[in-house]
């Protein structure tokens, strides 16, 4: 009864179409959602929830504004409390609320969170130099630099960044601590067309070469549409809207 | 063992465990502050962001310590110059050990001989005190009445220093007269007046007639010290003794020695003192007027030490806005493994940061205003107030300033415990502020 006639609710299981999709996924679970409800107070968000994604997959998720996807992005990272259901992230489970640091999970947001204060370089070391005490640089330093384009800008202050490089310098910094999963939230929010499709292309360029999986929300068709795997999140469902291939065919 | 002694054993113990795990902590936390340098980098660069010279908040909350910190050191250093020059004049009246006698003695005890040759006694002098009646003219007076040696006087007491008006042998068979008295009575040197022993009324219970003596004056003198310059005659000790009729008697004696080793001294000279005489130092003497001296210095310092407290409270509540203002990177950090922790030593260290800059820069600026006190003194006397007044009441040339290394350490450690303090405010917001949710939206 809570179902959408054009929407049917899914239970996702990816596993066996992912050697068709593509080379970069591999057939192994990197994170299982089970049964996952979020309500605010007596105002329920999203139930049952349930899917699982491979490692080196990209997914999508779409909805209208309100609809709960940031929400459920941080409820997959451990970040949001939730009513009932288990993530599994890694074979290991993630504790809705209690736990801010994930190992493995980074994120990239719309409006990029760069301090300030600090030089772009500083901005792209300072996860690394928590995590690792800052004695050492990251092993894809170079790598991550040269494919996002931000050897020219590492000693600017972000103030001084456009929007497009801002964001470009959040994903670098998301990706220098080599995460097995991606969530974004749509990092392609706060900037126009031709900028955002340039990031687009930038993020799945970068999931792609260091096999990461990607949750990607975003209002964006488009962007969507260059994902694996594409759901929609609508009166508090989950629903897949098929694969990629079966989408484009 | 005694039940005194258990409990001192317990204690001692007690105190040794909690230096122990202090040490304990300290080490620990300069391990867990060495492993975190990230947390100086941000605490620093939130404070001087990179290519600019501060932010606003840094350079107001360093402001406000700064000057709550300098005016603590003025005018600790000045009420410390002020204590020291009083100091000075009391030694410089008093000798810094006096020996005084329950009873008239005989100023060539042998016991005198002794203390002369103690280790750090450099001189000794006999004095007589007393009260007599003075007339000059019409006027009376009562002064108080010193006698003193003019042979060993100079060695113990600065008379010399003293002397506005007359000669030093003058003193041998004239009388020096502190110059308010002079002024009061109309005397110059040369003038003459008369002086009453006390004994005289004794003499007329007796239906006896004791004149007075005639005494010239030698010399004026003013030695600083308000209550001695107020009304004191310095006669020769002969002449004192006869006005006391203490024969070769005197009251006692004055004993100038290293003043490093004072206790020392003084307990050597009880030790050979008979019955009857004891000996004391200048502090002791005056213990009561230096209670009352320190006690103005703290609760000046007491009273001083709230601006120090508003301006680190100032600086708590921008710590406060800036934990909500920042609270989207603060809950980033937390998602790249920073703890609660982490976050907490991020707004310790800022306050602790500003708290050092503030100190730095307030002792910087006390020492400025401390080296040109005497020309700031002077252009606010010359505009406020007749500056004559001010010198003469004070006596002094130039404004006493006195860095005590004591302040300094209290300064620092209770500026440093504050701005901690107030570091707790924004730490207690950070860990209310749901801060995870607020990546939720942009």
């Amino acid at each position: 009864m809570y179902l959408n006639v054009v929407w049917r609710k899914v239970n996702i299981q990816s596993t066996e179409a992912a050697t068709e999709i593509g080379e970069h996924i591999a057939v192994e679970p990197l994170l299982a959602v089970e049964n996952l409800s979020k309500s605010f107070g007596t105002q329920l968000l999203w139930r049952d929830v349930s899917f699982t994604l491979n490692k080196g997959e990209s997914l999508s998720v779409c909805g209208i504004s309100g609809s709960g996807k940031s929400t459920l992005l941080l409820a997959i990272g451990g970040l949001e409390m939730i009513q009932s259901g288990t993530v599994t992230f890694d074979g290991r489970p993630v504790i809705g609320g209690r736990q801010a640091f994930i190992e493995g999970i980074g994120y990239v947001f719309q409006h990029y969170h760069l301090i300030e204060e600090l030089t772009v370089r500083e901005n792209l070391l300072l996860p690394f130099s928590i995590r690792f005490g800052g004695r050492q640089m990251p092993d894809i330093w170079d790598e991550v630099l040269d494919l996002l384009g931000l050897r020219e800008l590492l000693d600017r202050l972000p103030t001084t960044l456009s929007g497009g490089e801002q964001q470009r310098a959040a994903l670098a910094r998301a990706v220098l601590m080599k995460p097995k999963l991606l969530l974004a939230d749509e990092p392609t929010g706060s900037l126009d067309e031709a900028t955002g499709a340039r990031v687009m292309e930038l993020l799945l360029q970068v999931c792609r070469r260091f096999r990461m999986s990607l949750i990607l929300v975003t209002h964006s068709q488009t962007f969507a549409a260059r994902t694996d795997r594409r759901m929609l999140l609508k009166d508090g469902f989950l629903c897949e809207q098929g694969y990629k291939r079966e989408v484009d065919g | 063992m005694g039940a005194s002694e258990h409990i001192r054993a317990s204690c001692t113990e007690g105190v040794r465990r909690i230096s122990f795990r202090l040490r304990q902590k300290s080490y620990f936390f300069i391990i867990f502050t060495v492993g975190h340098r990230w947390v100086f980098l941000l605490a620093w660069r939130y404070l001087f962001p990179k290519k600019r010279f501060g932010t606003f908040f840094t350079w107001m909350s360093v402001v406000g310590i700064a000057a709550g910190v300098a005016l603590l050191m003025i005018v600790l250093s000045i009420m410390n110059g002020f204590d020291t020059h009083i100091a000075e004049k009391l030694i410089q009246i008093n000798g810094v050990i006096k020996i005084i006698a329950r009873r008239p003695i005989a100023k060539d005890e042998v016991f005198l001989e002794n203390i002369r040759r103690l280790p750090h006694v450099k001189a000794i002098t006999p004095y007589v005190a007393g009260i007599s009646m003075m007339q000059v003219g019409e006027r009376v007076a009562l002064p108080k009445c010193l006698g003193l040696d003019i042979e060993t006087a100079p060695s113990v007491l600065p008379l010399e220093r003293f002397l506005t008006k007359g000669s030093l042998n003058g003193l041998k068979d004239g009388a020096w007269v502190s110059e308010a008295l002079a002024h009061e009575c109309g005397l110059d040197v040369g003038d003459t007046f008369e002086l009453y022993s006390p004994l005289a009324l004794e003499a007329m219970k007796k239906e006896e007639l004791l004149l007075p003596q005639e005494v010239t004056v030698a010399g004026l003198f003013k030695t600083g010290w308000a209550e001695a310059d107020r009304s004191t005659v310095l006669l020769p000790l002969e002449l004192a003794q006869e006005l006391y009729a203490l024969s070769d008697n005197v009251h006692g004696f004055s004993v100038e020695a290293d003043r490093k080793y004072l206790g020392e001294v003084c307990r050597d000279i009880n030790h050979l003192l008979p019955p009857g005489l004891v000996a004391y130092t200048w502090n002791t003497l005056n213990a009561d007027f230096l209670y009352i001296l320190k006690l103005e210095k703290a609760m000046c310092f007491f009273v001083l030490l709230f601006v120090v407290a508003v301006a680190a409270f100032s600086m708590s509540s921008g710590l406060m806005s800036a934990v909500v203002r920042k609270r989207r990177e603060l809950a980033l950090l937390r998602t790249w493994g920073a703890t609660k922790t982490d976050l907490s030593l991020l707004f310790g260290l800022q306050s602790l940061l500003l708290g050092f800059l503030g100190l730095l820069t307030g002792f910087a600026g006390a020492a400025v205003i401390l080296h040109e006190r005497n020309t700031i003194v002077r252009g606010l006397t010359g505009w406020l107030l007749p500056k004559d007044a001010l010198w003469n009441f004070y006596d002094v040339e130039t404004l006493p300033a006195v860095w005590s290394r004591q302040d300094m350490l209290w300064i620092v450690l209770l500026t440093l415990v504050m701005t901690l303090l107030a570091s707790l405010l924004p730490i207690g917001r950070m860990y209310k502020l749901p801060l995870v949710q607020s990546l939720r939206r942009g």
